[in-house]
């Protein structure tokens, strides 16, 4: 059953745009950072982390990641997922892959596999790439990151990891992001099941990055009470694990937030989809 | 001709649905802000800051703040993509233009009352926070401090009378209005494109949202300055109240804007003129 899907999925262009498109971001990325200027400090994310891109080759993966997590990988992820069943019923194939021997329970949980496989396939991609080309043009070094936020002008609060420490961290921080995609993805599969139109879904699942983001403290005042419990705020709390100590608190609590979104929203879609009248 | 497409426009519902959004929206905000946190500082803006009970004055500089990064786009998306899509999805589209009038009149009425409406939302989000701010913090002179200029040693503050704060917002306007152009633009563009509202409200909303993502890449500062949406443009208008008003920014970011707004006005009309109309 999700030998047929994953088969189905992948003789589609859209897989292979999608992952072209971040594949493409990434290397731009990585061309654009050496052409312009990759002895100057870029500042990543909101600590800031202060990092030189021409030290090692894991400053692009860091870069990439913070600059495609907040808007490019949820795109990515809700096309996957909102595609799924909206986009069988947008064909109007659903009907007839329900008439299959399956119950809908399997055929639900195989859509949402296959999905989920890509979406972790499209977030691991990007630092992947930017790996690849970081280590092309900036060879295996330790990374050095100042702590942005624990320096003054006087000292710079500087750590440097040695490669394989460096590898091992950029590997939780994609795990992590990968994680913080969970809600988006469920709510767009949720979305995608009460659909039929694919856009619908994907715009929804975009949406709700978008709405998670217009409910912060910072552009909202007087929403502070929410603000801990957003879907998508603190997905860019895995560059803690850039600063010695790691502040690892904020990141279970995001952890545990998501599985609770997700179950929450898959479960609904789950519900639905297996009351729905199946038309298209 | 646009008399008749401002009477369609507003005995929609989904037209008077979106302004008393943006009406509501505002004064939501001044109560939450009045009952939980009136007196702390609130960031205008990236170097503005304000303290909200010194003067009904803040609450629309809050308002738009907060507004213009998503609410306000999507108000002028709505009503930019309800031009021609609407009709195609309503199925209206052909008998209107039997009508022995030329696509391009069509077009430019059509245009022309989406862009009144969005201006109608822009103005409906400020007034109603003004009206709610100066009924919750009174008609008091408005003290700005420009974060950008402060020191540990200098206070960067300018206090505006009431009459010249009313000034300043109606200057803050224009440019909030200039800002959103290209959005509504684009959304008119797509509503050409394509018969149904729903993917040209979320293309525009796109359009913000990949221009902001790729002004916030590390690497890509060099495209900044010609995004058509970017946090520093979004910002732009809180030069309107600091002392001096530093005018070089906005003149960019008009033309820019202006640009970018002719491009997709005068592609939507390329299309619209030569479209086959099926709907």
């Amino acid at each position: 059953m999700i030998r047929v899907e994953l088969a189905k999925q992948l003789t589609r262009p859209r897989t292979y745009l999608t992952f072209l498109a971040l594949t493409a971001f990434a290397l731009a990325l990585a061309v654009a950072l050496s052409a312009t200027g990759p002895g100057r400090v870029e500042r990543v994310g909101d600590i800031p982390l202060l990092l030189v891109p021409r030290t090692s080759m894991f400053t692009l993966p860091l870069v990439a990641l913070s600059s495609t997590m907040k808007f490019f990988l949820p795109l990515a992820v809700s096309v996957f997922a909102g595609e799924a069943l909206a986009g069988e019923a947008a064909w109007g194939s659903l009907r007839y892959a329900l008439a299959r021997g399956a119950s809908r329970s399997r055929f639900l949980g195989s859509k949402a596999a296959v999905a989920a496989l890509f979406s972790i396939a499209a977030v691991v991609l990007v630092p992947v790439t930017a790996a690849a080309a970081g280590l092309v043009a900036y060879g295996w070094h330790a990374l050095p990151v100042a702590d942005g936020s624990a320096s003054t002008p006087l000292r710079l609060a500087l750590v440097s990891f040695d490669p394989g420490q460096a590898l091992g961290r950029l590997g939780l921080a994609t795990a992590y992001v990968a994680a913080g995609m969970s809600s988006i993805f469920a709510f767009a599969f949720f979305l995608s099941a009460v659909s039929s139109r694919p856009l619908v879904a994907v715009a929804g699942g975009v949406g709700l990055t978008i709405l998670s983001r217009v409910l912060n403290v910072d552009y909202l005042p007087g929403v502070a009470v929410l603000n801990g419990y957003m879907p998508n705020n603190d997905v860019d709390l895995w560059q803690h694990l850039f600063q010695q100590p790691v502040e690892s608190a904020g990141m279970l609590h995001f952890l545990v937030l998501q599985a609770v979104y997700s179950a929450t929203f898959l479960a609904l879609a789950w519900w639905w989809f297996l009351r729905k009248d199946v038309l298209e | 001709m646009i008399s008749v497409e401002l009477l369609k426009q507003i005995s929609r519902r989904s037209v008077w649905a979106t302004l008393a959004v943006m009406a509501l929206v505002p004064a939501l905000l001044t109560a939450v802000i009045g009952i939980t946190r009136p007196a702390l500082a609130e960031r205008v803006g990236n170097w503005g800051s304000v303290v909200t009970e010194s003067s009904g004055f803040t609450m629309p500089l809050i308002a738009l703040n907060a507004m213009l990064l998503f609410l306000l786009p999507l108000a002028v998306a709505i009503f930019a993509a309800q031009a021609v899509a609407g009709e195609a999805a309503w199925g209206s589209l052909r008998y209107l233009l039997i009508r022995p009038i030329s696509r391009s009149r069509l077009l430019a009425a059509k245009a022309a009352v989406a862009a009144a409406l969005s201006v109608a939302a822009v103005a409906t989000a400020s007034l109603s926070a003004l009206a709610a701010g100066l009924l919750a913090f009174g008609w008091r002179p408005l003290t700005v401090l420009d974060l950008r200029h402060t020191t540990a040693f200098h206070l960067a503050v300018v206090t505006f009378p009431p009459g010249a704060a009313a000034g300043r917002l109606g200057l803050a306007l224009v440019y909030v209005m200039a800002v959103v152009a290209s959005t509504f633009a684009f959304a008119l563009l797509l509503s050409t494109l394509t018969a149904r509202p729903f993917s040209a409200v979320a293309g525009a909303v796109g359009l913000g949202l990949v221009s902001r993502a790729l002004d916030n890449v590390p690497g890509l500062h060099v495209l900044g300055p010609w995004l058509p949406v970017t946090d520093a443009g979004t910002a732009l208008w809180t030069t309107a109240f600091f002392q001096p008003v530093d005018l070089s920014g906005l003149l960019h970011a008009a033309l820019l804007q202006a640009l970018y707004t002719a491009a997709f006005l005068g592609a939507a009309w390329l299309r619209f003129a030569r479209m086959d109309v099926l709907d």
